[in-house]
C-alpha cells in the first residue's frame, strides 16, 4: 500500500502522528488536580500573613489599613520578641543536641545487642513518640507534680524537697526540653537504627583484617554511611523543634514570666489571646524564615551526603526513576 | 500473525537519542532477531512495537496500519519481559491467564482453563500452577512469562533476552523449544538477545543494531561471512575474530599483505579480480585485515614461510581451546584442541588461510571484500529462499 | 565469654535498661494511676487498692466520650481525604514526568515544615469569615498540612517500587491504565498504603495546635480536652490518667501494627526502612 518512499515528515496525514493524544497528556495532571487544590486552599493564609503583618488589624478594630513596616519596626525594637527569639533557639538547640546524641547512643546500642531484651525494645521505645505531645506533657507534669507525682516522691527519699520544675526560672527550661527528649528522642533511634541496619558488611570485615580499633572505625566507616540518616532526623527534629508549641503550652503557657516565651508561644498570646493580630504575625515570619534557612541548609548537605555515602546506588536509583517515569507516553512538554 | 514495518523512526529521552532514524521491515510469520550490545536500542525498538512508547518521529506499522497512535491493549501484541514483569501476588495460573481476563480479550472460564492448561503443559510448567512467582526459580519464572504470551493469538511475540538470567544448560534447552514452538505457532516474533549464538541459530533473519542505528539486516550466513563493518564481524563470533592492521603493496600483477606485526613476512595474496579491483579505488591501501581464530593455523615447530609469536594465553571453553599467540604488540586468537601441552613465552608458528580473509578498509571499518564472495552470495541466496519457504510453509 | 566481653556486654544492657526505664515507666505509672482512686491517691505510691471508679467517672459521667468522638471523626476524614487525592496523586509523581513536577512535589512537602502557628493564626480569620471556624469540615482541612505530604511521599515511594514492567506487561495484556492502577498496583502496595494511613491517621489523632484554635465550643477533639483536666480547681488525677492512657493507647497499638514500615512513614520516604 504505502510506498515508504511516500511518507515523508510533510505529509499532512502524518502531521501530529507522534503527539501524545491530549487525554492521555493531560492526565497526570489531572490525578494531582485535587490534591493540588486542597493543599493550595492552605496556602492561602500564608499569604494572608504577609499582607496582615503589614496593616493594624485587630479583631476588635479589623482596619486593614496598610501601614507598612510599621509593625516589623517595632517588633524588632521590642525587647519581648528578642527574648522570643533566644528561647526558641535555646530551646531548639539543646533539645535536638540531646535527641540527636542519646539517640544516635541507644541506636548503636540497639544495632550491637541482639539478644531479646534489644528485640523487645525496638518496638517498645516507639511508644513515647507515638503519644500526644500535650499528653506526654500532661503525664510528666503528673509525676513531677509535688504530693501525688512519683518523682517527687523519689526527690522527697534524696532529701531534696520542693522541687519546682516547670514553675521555676531555672529549670523550666531544662524540663521542657526533658519533655521533648523523651517524646521524640525515638524518632531519632529509629531512623538511625534503621541506617545501622542497612550498612553493607564489608567494608567492616576488611577493616577487621586490617585491624583498627572501635573507635577508629565508629568514626570513619559508620559515621560516614550513617551521615544521610542522621541529617535526616536532624532535619525533621530541629525544624520540629523551632516551632514547637504544645509541650510549652501545656507546661506553663510560656511562663514563669517570659522564661519560656518561643516564638510561636509569643505570637499565639499576642494574637490569639489579646488579639493584636498584627503584631504577632511578624514573629511567625520570622520564624518561618528561620525555619527555611536551617531546612536549606541541611538538606544540602543531606544531598551531599548521600551521594558520598552510596556513591553509584544514589545514580543508580536516579537513573532507574528517570527511565520508569519517561517510559510512560507523555512527553516533556519544553 | 502480521507484518511489521518501523520506517524513520527515531526515539529520544531528554538528551539521549535511543533510536536514530531506524528502518526495518519484518515479514509475516519470520523469526526476527535484534541483536547488538547491551544499550543498543533494542528494547526500545520493542516498547515502540508494543505501544509501551511512542516514537519521537517516524512511523511504525502492523499489517500495513499505522498504530502510532494505538495503545498497547489495541495492538494485539504479545510481549516477554527480560525481568518477566509476573504479578507478585497472584498464582502462576492467574499470570498466564491475565491476558485472557483482560476487556480486551475477555474469554470465558472455560475457555482459559483450556488455554492456560495447554500453554502450561508446552512449557512444562502445569505442576507449578499454583505457586507464586515468588516460590519458583528464574527458569520457571521465565517459562511462565512465555506462557502467559502463548496463551495468546497476536499479530506478533516480542521477547526481551528471555534467556539471559538462566544459567547455561538451561539456555541450550529452552533455544531448542523455542525454535520448535515458532514452527508451530508461526507467528511473527522479534526476538532480542545479545548472545551471538542464539542469535545465529534462533534467526530467519538479524538485524544488528548499535547505538541506536541498524547497522546491517541479513540471514545469519550473510552477516557472518559478509559483515557490513568490522564492528559486526567482531560482534558474530566467539572467539573474537583476528584483525590484522594491514599495508597493501601492490607487485606486478598482484597485492602482497604486510602485516603491522610481521614486517618481514610479507603475505602475497591469492588473485581474484574482483577483490582487487575493489582494494585499487582504496586511496591509501592500509586495511584491517580479518581472519577467524578457526581459520588460523599454528605450530611448535619452525614451519616455512610462517610468522613467529610467542604463547600468550591459552583457555578452554568448554570442548575446544584459545591459543592466543603474541606477535609483537598484537595479538592472534587460535582455535585449538584441549589438552595441549605448552608453556607461557614458548614459541608458536602461525599461518593464515588466506582464501578465508576478510578485508576491511582500516578508516572507515567498512567491508571492502573477501575471496569467494559470489560463492557465498549463492549459498546465502539459497538458505534465504530457505527461511522464506519455511516461513510460508507453517499453516500458512 | 571474655571477661571484656561480659563486661562491655553488661555495660550495654544496663545503658539500654536505664534508658528503658526513662522512656516506659511514666507510661506504665500513668497506668497504674488509672486504678487509683482520689482518696488513695496522695497517699499511696504502689501499694493500693485498684479501682475502676476513675474509668467510670471519665467515661460515663463526663463528656469525654464526645470528645473520643469529635478526635475520631476529624482524623478519620481527614485520613480519607487524604488517601483518596493523594494516592492518584503519589502515583502521578512516581510515573509521570511533567513539568514541574519536582517543584509541586517539593512545594507539598514544604508545608508539614511550615510553623503550625503560621497557618493557624491567619486561618482563624479566615474561618471565621468562612463560616469554617469550630466545624468537622473546618478541621479535616486543615489536617490536610500534615496528612496529604505524608501519604504523597510515603506511596509514592511504594509505588516507585514496583517495576515499571508490570504496568508494562498489563498493558500489553490489555488493561485500560485504570483497571492495571485498582487491580494490579493497589494491592501490590496495600501494605504500605495502609501503615501510611494509620500513620496519617496518629498524626492527626495528636494534632493539638489546630483544633485549638480552630475549634472552641462545639468541636473538642481529646487533646484539647485533655488539657482542661489541668486547669480545674481541683484535679482528679486518676481521671487524668484515665483520659491520657485512652488518648495513647489507639496510637500505640497502630504502631505496633505498623511497626514494619514506621521508619519510612516517619522519614516521610527520605530513609527507606
Amino acid at each position: 500500500m504505502n510506498n515508504p518512499n511516500e511518507i515523508n515528515s510533510n505529509s499532512s496525514v502524518l502531521r501530529g502522528i507522534n503527539t501524545v493524544p491530549f487525554k492521555t497528556r493531560v492526565r497526570p495532571y489531572l490525578i494531582v488536580a485535587p490534591a493540588l487544590l486542597i493543599t493550595i486552599g492552605i496556602l492561602i493564609p500564608f499569604v494572608m500573613a504577609i499582607y496582615y503583618s503589614l496593616t493594624a488589624y485587630t479583631f476588635r478594630i479589623p482596619n486593614s489599613d496598610f501601614v507598612g513596616f510599621r509593625n516589623w519596626t517595632r517588633m524588632f525594637e521590642n525587647p519581648q520578641f528578642w527574648n522570643a527569639l533566644k528561647v526558641t533557639i535555646t530551646y531548639a538547640f539543646w533539645s535536638t543536641t540531646v535527641e540527636m546524641l542519646l539517640g544516635l547512643g541507644i541506636a548503636m546500642l540497639l544495632g550491637n545487642l541482639k539478644n531479646r531484651f534489644s528485640r523487645i525494645m525496638r518496638v517498645a521505645l516507639i511508644f513515647p513518640l507515638m503519644v500526644a505531645p500535650v499528653v506526654g506533657t500532661i503525664i510528666w507534669q503528673l509525676m513531677l507534680r509535688s504530693s501525688v507525682g512519683i518523682i517527687d516522691k523519689l526527690l522527697n527519699l534524696l532529701g531534696i524537697y520542693g522541687a519546682q520544675w516547670g514553675a521555676s526560672h531555672q529549670t523550666a527550661m531544662m524540663t521542657v526540653v526533658m519533655i521533648d527528649v523523651w517524646i521524640n528522642c525515638p524518632f531519632v533511634i529509629i531512623l538511625i537504627l534503621a541506617g545501622i541496619q542497612s550498612l553493607p558488611k564489608s567494608p567492616f570485615e576488611s577493616a577487621k583484617i586490617d585491624g583498627g580499633s572501635a573507635w577508629f572505625n565508629f568514626r570513619n566507616l559508620t559515621l560516614p554511611m550513617l551521615k544521610p540518616g542522621i541529617l535526616i532526623a536532624l532535619l525533621f527534629r530541629l525544624m520540629a523543634a523551632l516551632q514547637e508549641f504544645s509541650i510549652i503550652f501545656a507546661l506553663t503557657k510560656g511562663g514563669p514570666g517570659d522564661t519560656l516565651m518561643s516564638l510561636s508561644v509569643t505570637a499565639y498570646t499576642q494574637g490569639y489571646m489579646y488579639q493584636r493580630f498584627a503584631s504577632a504575625l511578624p514573629l511567625i515570619l520570622v520564624l518561618w524564615f528561620l525555619v527555611n534557612v536551617v531546612a536549606n541548609i541541611i538538606v544540602k548537605a543531606w544531598r551531599k551526603a548521600q551521594y558520598q555515602a552510596a556513591g553509584k546506588d544514589i545514580e543508580e536509583t536516579h537513573a532507574k526513576r528517570e527511565k520508569n517515569a519517561s517510559n510512560q507516553i507523555i512527553r516533556e512538554g519544553k | 500473525m502480521a507484518k511489521i514495518e518501523l520506517i524513520n523512526v527515531t526515539k529520544r529521552f531528554g538528551k539521549l537519542t535511543a533510536l536514530k532514524n531506524v528502518n526495518l521491515e519484518i515479514e509475516d510469520k519470520e523469526f526476527f532477531v535484534l541483536f547488538g550490545p547491551a544499550g543498543a536500542g533494542k528494547t526500545t525498538i520493542l516498547n515502540n512495537i508494543a505501544g509501551i512508547q511512542i516514537p519521537d518521529e517516524g512511523v511504525i506499522k502492523i499489517n500495513g496500519e499505522i498504530v502510532n497512535q494505538i495503545d498497547p491493549a489495541n495492538r494485539n501484541v504479545a510481549m516477554v519481559f527480560e525481568n518477566y514483569a509476573l504479578y507478585p501476588n497472584r498464582t502462576v495460573y492467574d499470570n498466564i491467564a491475565s491476558p485472557l481476563r483482560s476487556p480486551k480479550h475477555k474469554k470465558d472460564e472455560n475457555y482459559i482453563k483450556g488455554a492456560v492448561t495447554k500453554a502450561a503443559a508446552l512449557m512444562k510448567i502445569d505442576m507449578l500452577l499454583d505457586r507464586l512467582p515468588s516460590q519458583l526459580s528464574n527458569g520457571q519464572r521465565q517459562r511462565v512469562a512465555l506462557g502467559r504470551a502463548l496463551v495468546r493469538d497476536p499479530n506478533v511475540f516480542l521477547m526481551d533476552e528471555p534467556l539471559a538470567h538462566l544459567d547455561a544448560k538451561l539456555r541450550n534447552l529452552m533455544r531448542g523449544e523455542l525454535k520448535e514452538m515458532q514452527h508451530n505457532f508461526a507467528t511473527t516474533s522479534i526476538y532480542v538477545t545479545h548472545d551471538f549464538m542464539e542469535a545465529m541459530s534462533l534467526a530467519d533473519r538479524i538485524a544488528i543494531i548499535d547505538e541506536g542505528e541498524i547497522i546491517q539486516v541479513g540471514i545469519s550466513e550473510e552477516i557472518y561471512y559478509m559483515p557490513k563493518n568490522q564492528f559486526v564481524a567482531q560482534l558474530m563470533g566467539d572467539p573474537e575474530i583476528n584483525l590484522l592492521s594491514c599495508d597493501l603493496v601492490e607487485n606486478g600483477t598482484g597485492f602482497t599483505c604486510l602485516w603491522a606485526a610481521a614486517p618481514d613476512n610479507p603475505i602475497q595474496l591469492p588473485e581474484d579480480e574482483e577483490l582487487f579491483s575493489r582494494i585499487r579505488t582504496l586511496e591509501n591501501k592500509k586495511v584491517n585485515v580479518g581472519i577467524r581464530p578457526q581459520n588460523v593455523h599454528y605450530s611448535f615447530e619452525p614451519v616455512e614461510g610462517a610468522i613467529e609469536g610467542t604463547v600468550y594465553s591459552f583457555e578452554t571453553i568448554g570442548n575446544k581451546s584459545v591459543l592466543t599467540a603474541q606477535v609483537k604488540d598484537a595479538h592472534v586468537r587460535i582455535i585449538a584442541p584441549n589438552g595441549l601441552v605448552l608453556k607461557l613465552d614458548q614459541p608458536v608458528y602461525i599461518t593464515f588461510d588466506i582464501s578465508r580473509v576478510i578485508v576491511f578498509d582500516a578508516d572507515t571499518h567498512e567491508y571492502i571484500g573477501r575471496y569467494d564472495e559470489s560463492e557465498v552470495m549463492k549459498l546465502v541466496n539459497e538458505h534465504r529462499g530457505e527461511s522464506f519457504t519455511r516461513a510460508g510453509e507453517n499453516h500458512g | 565469654m571474655t571477661a571484656r566481653k561480659r563486661l562491655t556486654a553488661i555495660l550495654q544492657n544496663g545503658g539500654l535498661a536505664i534508658y528503658a526505664v526513662f522512656a516506659l515507666f511514666p507510661l506504665l505509672w500513668m497506668f497504674i494511676l488509672t486504678f487509683k482512686s482520689d482518696a488513695e491517691m496522695l497517699t499511696t505510691t504502689f501499694v493500693f487498692t485498684p479501682t475502676l471508679v476513675n474509668y467510670q467517672q471519665v467515661f460515663f459521667h463526663s463528656d469525654y466520650l464526645r470528645y473520643i468522638k469529635d478526635s475520631f471523626i476529624v482524623s478519620t476524614g481527614a485520613v480519607l481525604i487524604s488517601v483518596l487525592a493523594g494516592v492518584p496523586a503519589a502515583y502521578a509523581f512516581a510515573r509521570y514526568n511533567f513539568k514541574k513536577k519536582e517543584t509541586i512535589a517539593f512545594q507539598i512537602l514544604s508545608f508539614k515544615f511550615a510553623p503550625e502557628i503560621l497557618v493557624v493564626l491567619p486561618l482563624y480569620m479566615l474561618y471565621r469569615q468562612m463560616g469554617l471556624y469550630d466545624t468537622y469540615l473546618g478541621l479535616i482541612w486543615v489536617y490536610q498540612l500534615i496528612s496529604m505530604p505524608l501519604i504523597i511521599w510515603v506511596v509514592r515511594g511504594y509505588f516507585e517500587d514496583i517495576s515499571v514492567e508490570i504496568e508494562h506487561a498489563a498493558q500489553v495484556d490489555g488493561y485500560p491504565w485504570w483497571q492495571i492502577f485498582f487491580k494490579v498496583l493497589l494491592p501490590l502496595i496495600k501494605p504500605g498504603l495502609v501503615s501510611s494511613a494509620l500513620l496519617c491517621f496518629i498524626f492527626a489523632w495528636n494534632s493539638f495546635t489546630f483544633p485549638l484554635l480552630l475549634a472552641g465550643i462545639k468541636i473538642e477533639p481529646i487533646t484539647v480536652a485533655a488539657t482542661k483536666y489541668l486547669a480545674q480547681s481541683t484535679v482528679h488525677y486518676g481521671q487524668m490518667a484515665v483520659a491520657a492512657t485512652c488518648s495513647a493507647l489507639p496510637s500505640i497499638i497502630f504502631a505496633i501494627a505498623i511497626q514494619k514500615h514506621l521508619v519510612r512513614g516517619l522519614s516521610f520516604g527520605a530513609v527507606k526502612g
